[in-house]
Formats: structure tokens, sequence, C-alpha cells
């Protein structure tokens, strides 16, 4: 008997047939990363997990359109990433940012929590585009072509949003990382 | 300002090939200015990932539900042997296509050879002889099934009868016992003292 990993190419195939405990173990797997994906988006708990709710239900209904198990994460992001707009479209016009806390000054000393502060200060100047952009190369890891299908844009486009992102929050950072010296 | 033929974004965020990585960071090793802009990229990906990660307020799980659950036929098409059942359905369609479209053969004449007359010859007398063993095995299943059936039938019935003697019985007694209880009565009541009384009266 050999044994081997269960991978979620399984648990979509039996998720497929109705096997609702394959795809809440599929959940379980992926819903920490949907929740912070959203949260960063969204930047509010309740909503990010009510968004990461929906984009699971949703995924578990299309899941028959899925033509390639291996690129089921950059298809649930896809989801997601529509449920986000969705709900950040109903929520404020277009192009209206969030503010986050303000920016600590040079040569201050900063926490851990401080930190964290003016890095959410930081994501919150850039654009959701640029935003969302950096969430996904940085926080969840994918590479530019998965960015690319969660998106639906060119690769060059999400490439030109993560390098521009970067550049601005490499200048807004800088008085931070400077004093810290982070690594 | 760094060195323009290496892009240093792409290193930082691991987006390299292993060769083109291995270049660059030779190169980053003897250019202090390209160094610089790496090191910076990088202390700024490491500020970035200072935000930890949360965990959702409640776990996300579904219950089986009828109404989300797919049909037989969207299960029958999201699974595996769907292609063979194409498959089997196409070649069907050309059997029968290329059936109907044939033109029918010319019927030849083909006299039945002796070979053939004797095979025939020797299937019947096989027929008549397995035929009547597999009409008395039938028959005898047949019986031995009637007979299983007429046995239950016949316990059945008799514990219906028990069952009705024993209430019978039980009501018999029951009325003897009332029948004994109005009798004590009765004879109570004749020899009381009042009875007595009475009927002395009566005899006065």
């Amino acid at each position: 008997m050999i044994f081997r990993e269960v991978e979620d190419r399984d648990l979509i195939v039996k998720a497929r047939r109705g096997d609702v405990e394959a795809y809440n173990l599929l959940i379980s797997r992926w819903e920490r990363r949907v929740f912070n994906y959203l949260l960063k988006l969204v930047g509010n708990r309740e909503d990010a997990l009510d968004l990461a709710q929906d984009a699971f239900l949703k995924a578990y209904q299309n899941l028959a359109k899925l033509d390639d198990p291996a690129r089921f994460a950059p298809w649930l992001f896809r989801i997601a990433h529509n449920e986000a707009f969705s709900l950040l479209r109903k929520h404020r016009p277009e192009g209206e940012f969030v503010e986050r806390g303000e920016m600590p000054g040079p040569g201050s000393r900063l926490l851990p929590v401080e930190l964290s502060l003016a890095v959410e200060h930081a994501l919150s100047k850039l654009s959701e585009d640029q935003r969302e952009a950096i969430v996904l190369k940085v926080y969840q890891g994918f590479k530019f072509e998965e960015i690319a299908e969660v998106l639906n844009c060119p690769v060059s486009t999400v490439k030109s949003r993560v390098y521009t992102a970067l550049d601005l929050l490499k200048e807004i950072l800088a008085p931070v990382t400077k004093t810290r010296g982070v690594s | 300002m760094s060195c323009p033929e290496f892009d240093w974004k792409a290193y930082a965020l691991d987006e390299l090939s292993a060769a083109d990585r291995a270049r660059a960071r030779e190169h980053a090793s003897v250019c202090p200015l390209c160094a610089e802009e790496v090191e910076r990229l990088q202390v700024t990906r490491a500020a970035l990932l200072s935000i930890p990660n949360e965990e959702p307020p409640r776990r996300i799980a579904f219950v089986s539900d009828k109404v989300f659950e797919p049909n037989w036929w969207q299960r029958f098409w999201a699974s595996a042997p769907r292609l063979g059942f194409a498959s089997a359905a196409m070649l069907s369609v050309a059997i029968l296509v290329a059936a109907l479209t044939r033109p029918a053969p010319a019927p030849v004449a083909s006299p039945v050879s002796p070979d053939r007359a004797q095979v025939a010859a020797l299937v019947e007398q096989e027929v008549q002889r397995r035929l009547p063993i597999a009409i008395a095995a039938v028959v005898a299943e047949s019986n031995q099934s009637n007979e299983e059936k007429t046995a239950k039938l016949v316990a059945a019935a008799e514990h219906r009868l028990e069952f009705a003697h024993r209430a019978e019985m039980l009501a018999v007694e029951d009325n003897l016992t009332i029948l004994r209880r109005r009798l004590n009565q009765a004879y109570v009541a004749y020899n009381s003292p009042v009875s007595n009384e009475l009927a002395g009266k009566d005899n006065k």
C-alpha cells in the first residue's frame, strides 16, 4: 500500500461529486490565506470573513467550471477579488482610499506594533490596484503569471503595478526602516 | 543609481530564475550601488511582512444541503468517466449510421449442409433431454415455495387463534371475578344486623 498526502486535486474531485466534507477540508487549507487577503483589501475583519464565506460558496457552486484543478488557488483568489471589489464599489466612490493612522516621524524608535501601523499607513497610500498587487505578491506569494490570472490582466500590467508600488513603499517606509534596521 | 541591466525588484521578489539570481548576486557583491538597492528593497519587503497574518474570527464550513448539491447530471459531467461515456456514445452513433446507410446484401441461396442438419438434430435431442429435467426442477421449486408459504400462513393463523382464545379466557375470568364479588356483597348485606332488625319488625 502506498500512502501519499491528500492533495487539493483529490479534494476538488470529491467536492465536485457533492462531498461537502472534502470541500470543508479544502476550505480549512485555504481560509486563512483568503481571509488575510480580503482583510488587507477591505480592512474590516467581519467584512473579510463574510466575503471569504461568499467566495468559498461561489467556488463550490462553480467547481465544475474549474478546468485545471492545479489552478485552484488563482481561480479561488479571482472569485475572492471579485467579491471584495463588488463590496468596495458599494461602500465608497471610485478612487477614494482609506487612511489608516499617521506615519511616525523620522528618528522615532518603533515597537513591532508601531512598525505594523507604519506599514498599514504606507499601504493605504497606494492605489487599490497597487495595494492588491502587493498583497498578492508579498503576502500571498503568487508568481506574476498567477496574479495576472487573479486580476484578469496582462503580466506586464501586474509587473508595473508591483514595481511602482514597491518604489512608493520604499520611499514611504525609508525613515522607519532606517531607524529600525528591519532585515 | 543601480546598474540598469539588473532587475533588482524581481530579485527581491523571488521572480528570477536560479541562473539569473546567481548572476545578480555575484554582481551585487562587487557593485556597492546595486548592493545598496538590493538591501533597501529587502528591508522594505521585510517591513511589509511585519504585519502578522490574522486568524479568521470563525471557521468557515458548510453543511450538506440539497439546494447547493449538484444534480446527477452535473455530477456525472464533472466526473472522470464522462469521456468514456462520450466515446461510447459516439461509437454507437457511428455504428448505427453505418448500419442504416449500408446497402442490404443480396440474398444468397445456401443449401443446408449435412453437418448443420446433424447439429440441429443433436440440439433437438439435447433440448428434449434437458427440458423435462428443467420443468421438474421448476415445479419442485414452486411446490417447495408454496409449501413454505402455506406453513407460514398456518402458523400465523394458529398464532392468531391462540391469541383470541387467551383473550376470551381472560374475559371469562374477569366476569367470574365480578360475579363472585357481587354474590359476596349480597350475602354480607343479607346477614347484616340492620336487615335482621327489619326482618324482625316485619314478623311482628
